[in-house]
């Protein structure tokens, strides 16, 4: 209920600069868990990196470089997975 | 350290039609073991001894595990395994390869004195130059190349400048045809980067889950 009634005020182009705050910090964090903690996306982007590397398009020193920064990140999201770090709490307290 | 030693098992990387008798590839495994056959009916796993462990996704070692079944591969049609099954002993393969023989005798059938080969298609970094004809250049590549192909495999495009990333799986006899067609490709669309790569064994073609699902294994 009260979502609808936030996206309600949206549509009629009212904000609460408070609940506003929230809601932006909210998708922002929404946005970056999903950039940041997607094992699938991290892997094609090692593909990719790969993949330039072979194509010529980058040398070996950018492709380690940046293999190695993305064999990390990967390592962390596999870690993240397992902790199961989707189930959050909403900070808006809707559920 | 063999087989029967504590904590050893049997890494396999393929499996290939019985050569009649034991085969060595020489020392070329993990760890430099030597790389043999088992005979199994009209088959054969090809094998060397090696830790039984979960083996981490590793490049060199996913490498090394390509190569080796790449050297098999010069001499005979191979059923790629995938990367990390090693058995306890000879006695789990044995009723691994029986409860699985069906599925191995169909998939031979379709690999057998063939290979495959692999096309990637990518852009230049500045899209303009293509002028929307991406899809074009992508379906012109893969209708031309599938006629010389016995089957054929679209895989993902995990980049965006990739316009094409497929699979083919190719009659050895015909695979100097699918190279000039590839080159005669390459060179009408000098816009685009083109790369060829194989012959390799047929990952793309052959799916076979014996008893586990799970990779590292029937232990």
């Amino acid at each position: 209920m009260f979502i609808m009634d936030d996206i309600l005020l949206r549509q009629l182009g009212i904000s609460i600069p408070g609940i506003d705050t929230l809601w932006t910090i909210e998708q922002i964090k929404n946005f970056a868990h999903k950039e940041l903690y997607n094992p699938e996306k991290i892997k094609s982007k090692i593909k990719e990196n790969r993949m330039l590397f072979e194509f010529g398009e980058i040398t070996s020193e950018e492709y380690e470089r940046t293999n190695a920064e993305l064999m990390r990140k990967l390592k962390l999201a596999e870690q993240g997975e397992e902790m199961n770090l989707e189930v959050r709490t909403d900070i808006l307290g809707a559920r | 350290m063999s087989a029967g030693e504590p904590g050893m098992g049997r890494y396999v990387y393929c499996i290939i039609n019985s050569p009649g008798e034991r085969k060595s590839f020489g020392n070329i495994g993990f760890g430099g073991e030597e790389v043999y056959t088992m005979e199994y009916r009209d088959f054969a796993p090809v094998m060397s001894s090696a830790p039984v462990k979960k083996y981490e996704v590793n490049e060199e070692e996913v490498e090394l595990h390509k190569k080796i079944v790449g050297q098999v591969m010069k001499e005979h049609s191979v059923l790629p395994v995938a990367y990390g099954m090693v058995f306890k002993n000879k006695k789990l393969i044995q009723v691994t390869m029986s409860a699985g023989y069906k599925a191995i005798k169909k998939a031979m059938k379709v690999v057998d004195n063939r290979v495959e080969l692999g096309v990637k298609v990518i852009q230049p970094k500045d899209e303009s130059s293509l002028n929307g004809r991406v899809e074009q250049c992508r379906s012109d590549f893969l209708e031309t190349l599938k006629r010389k192909a016995f089957d054929s495999k679209e895989l993902k495009l995990f980049s965006d400048r990739l316009v094409l990333n497929a699979s083919f799986l190719v009659d050895r006899d015909k695979i100097d045809e699918f190279s000039d067609e590839v080159e005669q490709l390459g060179n009408k669309y000098e816009e685009l980067k083109t790369q060829y790569s194989g012959p390799w064994a047929p990952y793309n073609f052959v799916d076979i889950h014996i008893l586990s699902r799970r990779r590292g294994g029937f232990r």
